[in-house]
């Protein structure tokens, strides 16, 4: 398919890349590094839930219990057999997979806020799993002395080195999601979302794809679980409580459902907006709470339909621009909508 | 024989929307189904392509039942349907939604489409080939890139038709083509369904318009209650007493 050039998209893109790559240069201290690092893992569970959801229509609320798949696996496998990260984290993505696939069995059934009843159920009936089998998962003390990745010999001991692990993990996540989304599987995906009745008829296997969405959305939670794990070197169950599922639904809504580029930008917005709010504690939740209710009552799609609505001035704006370099500009984009 | 229904019958709770009905299709002809609203039309498009599952009876297709078939197997299987009310992919432009209906003859495999790009982006320059030539067809081209269901009733209608079509079916059914359309709009959708005839496909149409019934059907069934009350070409339909009485009423100049 050849999409029309989004200008403003490439721009977003470009200029967030370049901070990516030199901003944790000149920060000030690793804890905004450390910070940083919590972007990216957003990032991997944003884009998880904006396919399930925002393009499959699936509303999937165990994203945090999903999360907490992929690092017990990765934390379990690295303490108690050895396995390093390069072996933990095709374990986690294939662990997180497998039981979204579960978490995904209700949506054959019910959908709509239904799907979403059922799924934060999963979520709950998850964590009572990690809370409870001590043997296994630690309960609530959690598993602490998760090792450090070792790279081709080199440590990756360092906040600074972690993060461009990560960052090399979020181009490829980004990379696959797009390239998911482009072909006939994201346009199934979204046949079911728009019209779950009518799709069969045009050949769709809605209840495979449901059942994808849910497993893609897990795999990609569970390769977040697996970089957090060793990232943090302790994981407990609370990390990965409701609250969690909620934030993580809470910034892609914000950055854009439906829209992988807003996956980038609600990640990055509101793991450092939670920053500045830990002064106020609990509180923090209002906002997240009001971020949503304004988000779904006047911008359904997010900061990224804000960026679209500003687009046709951005494009005019570069027109002139090439114009006067080059002269008439051709090929002059019919946009719609 | 091409298309069997064998004594197919649907109840809803104590209703029996359709009674034991039986009919034949042949290959390669345009086979329409009329009656009176609440005859059971739809009933026995929905039970076609999959979306109810008979109460008892039986389809035949090509020498297999498929009566009970999810509809995307049904589809797969050569079945092509189009809906009363217009049921587009409101995300999605008109090329996206006829590109939708080719998914299932996809060649490559899942992990191919995820980690493959070119192999996924050459199925998909072939696909969008061919959805253009399809669009050119129905003389919708000029729409590839709008969204589909900004565009006027009568053309999402095609889109529809399109849509279908790139299931690349055996046969198509068309629940009420020409609903809502003007006699213009009409008179191409004849002229369309004339062309998709030629290509090979065989065509099952419920429709009201009497023009369009009678102009383009080689078979036409009439129903009733959900019971078959005449079968035969036009004429033949037309004198027919039961049909006069039951359906087309006092209108002495048909």
């Amino acid at each position: 398919m050849k999409n029309n050039p989004n200008t403003l998209q490439k721009i977003l893109l470009a200029i967030f890349g370049i901070i990516l790559v030199v901003f944790p240069l000149i920060a000030k201290n690793g804890y905004q590094i450390h910070i940083l690092n919590l972007v990216g893992i957003y990032i991997l569970l944003s884009l998880g839930l904006n396919i399930a959801m925002g393009y499959a229509g699936q509303i999937n609320l165990a994203m945090g219990a999903l999360w907490a798949v992929g690092a017990y696996t990765a934390g379990l496998l690295n303490t108690r057999l050895g396995f390093p990260l390069w072996l933990t984290l095709p374990c986690s993505i294939i662990a997180g997979g497998l039981v979204g696939g579960f978490v995904g069995l209700p949506a054959l059934k019910v959908r709509a806020h239904y799907l979403a009843i059922v799924t934060i159920g999963l979520n709950e009936v998850i964590n009572i799993i990690l809370v409870n089998e001590t043997k296994i998962t630690g309960g609530v003390d959690g598993i602490s002395k998760i090792a450090k990745p070792v790279l081709f010999g080199f440590p990756i001991n360092t906040e600074l080195r972690y993060y461009y692990l990560i960052l090399v993990a979020v181009i490829i996540a980004f990379l696959i999601a797009k390239q998911i989304l482009s072909g006939r599987v994201g346009r199934n995906f979204r046949a079911i979302r728009d019209d779950y009745k009518t799709a069969p008829a045009m050949g769709v296997n809605a209840g495979y794809y449901k059942l994808l969405a849910f497993v893609i959305s897990g795999c990609f939670a569970g390769a977040a679980g697996a970089l957090y794990a060793h990232l943090n070197a302790y994981i407990s169950p609370d990390i990965f409580e409701l609250k969690t599922t909620l934030f993580i639904m809470t910034l892609t809504m914000v950055g854009g459902m439906g829209n992988l580029t807003g996956s980038l930008i609600g990640a990055f917005i509101l793991p450092v907006l939670q920053e500045y709010l830990r002064a106020i504690q609990d509180w923090q939740f209002v906002v997240y709470g009001l971020a949503i209710m304004v988000v779904v009552l006047f911008v359904p799609g997010g900061l990224m339909q804000i960026a679209t609505l500003l687009k046709p001035y951005v494009t005019s704006l570069t027109s002139k621009f090439k114009k006067n370099k080059t002269g008439p500009a051709d090929g002059e984009e019919s946009n719609v909508s | 024989m091409f298309l069997e229904l064998e004594h197919l019958t649907m109840k809803f709770g104590g209703l029996v929307a359709v009674d034991d009905i039986s009919f034949s299709i042949n290959e390669n002809e345009i086979h329409g189904l009329i009656g009176p609203n609440g005859s059971g039309k739809t009933t026995i498009f929905n039970m076609l392509s999959g979306y109810y599952k008979p109460t008892s009876g039986k389809i035949i297709f090509e020498g297999k039942n498929i009566a009970g078939l999810p509809a995307h197997k049904v589809t797969q299987a050569g079945f092509a349907r189009t809906f009363q009310n217009l049921r587009l992919f409101k995300s999605m432009t008109v090329l996206e939604n006829v590109m939708v209906s080719m998914g299932h003859l996809a060649k490559t495999k899942l992990l191919n489409v995820m980690f493959n790009p070119i192999a996924a982006q050459k199925e998909n320059d072939l696909f969008t080939e061919k959805a253009m030539q399809l669009l050119d067809l129905l003389d919708i081209r000029q729409y590839a890139h709008n969204l589909a269901v900004s565009l006027p009733y009568g053309t999402q209608r095609r889109v529809e038709i399109a849509r279908a079509l790139a299931t690349e079916p055996k046969i198509l059914l068309l629940d009420e083509p020409a609903a809502g359309l003007n006699e213009v709009e009409t008179d191409e959708l004849a002229k369309i369904l004339n062309a998709i005839h030629q290509s090979g496909i065989t065509i099952f149409i419920v429709e009201h318009d009497m023009k369009l019934v009678m102009g383009s059907c080689h078979v036409i069934t009439v129903i009733d209650y959900g019971k078959k009350i005449a079968e035969g070409d036009c004429d033949c339909v037309r004198s027919n007493p039961r049909v006069i009485e039951a359906y087309l009423g006092k209108e002495e100049d048909l």
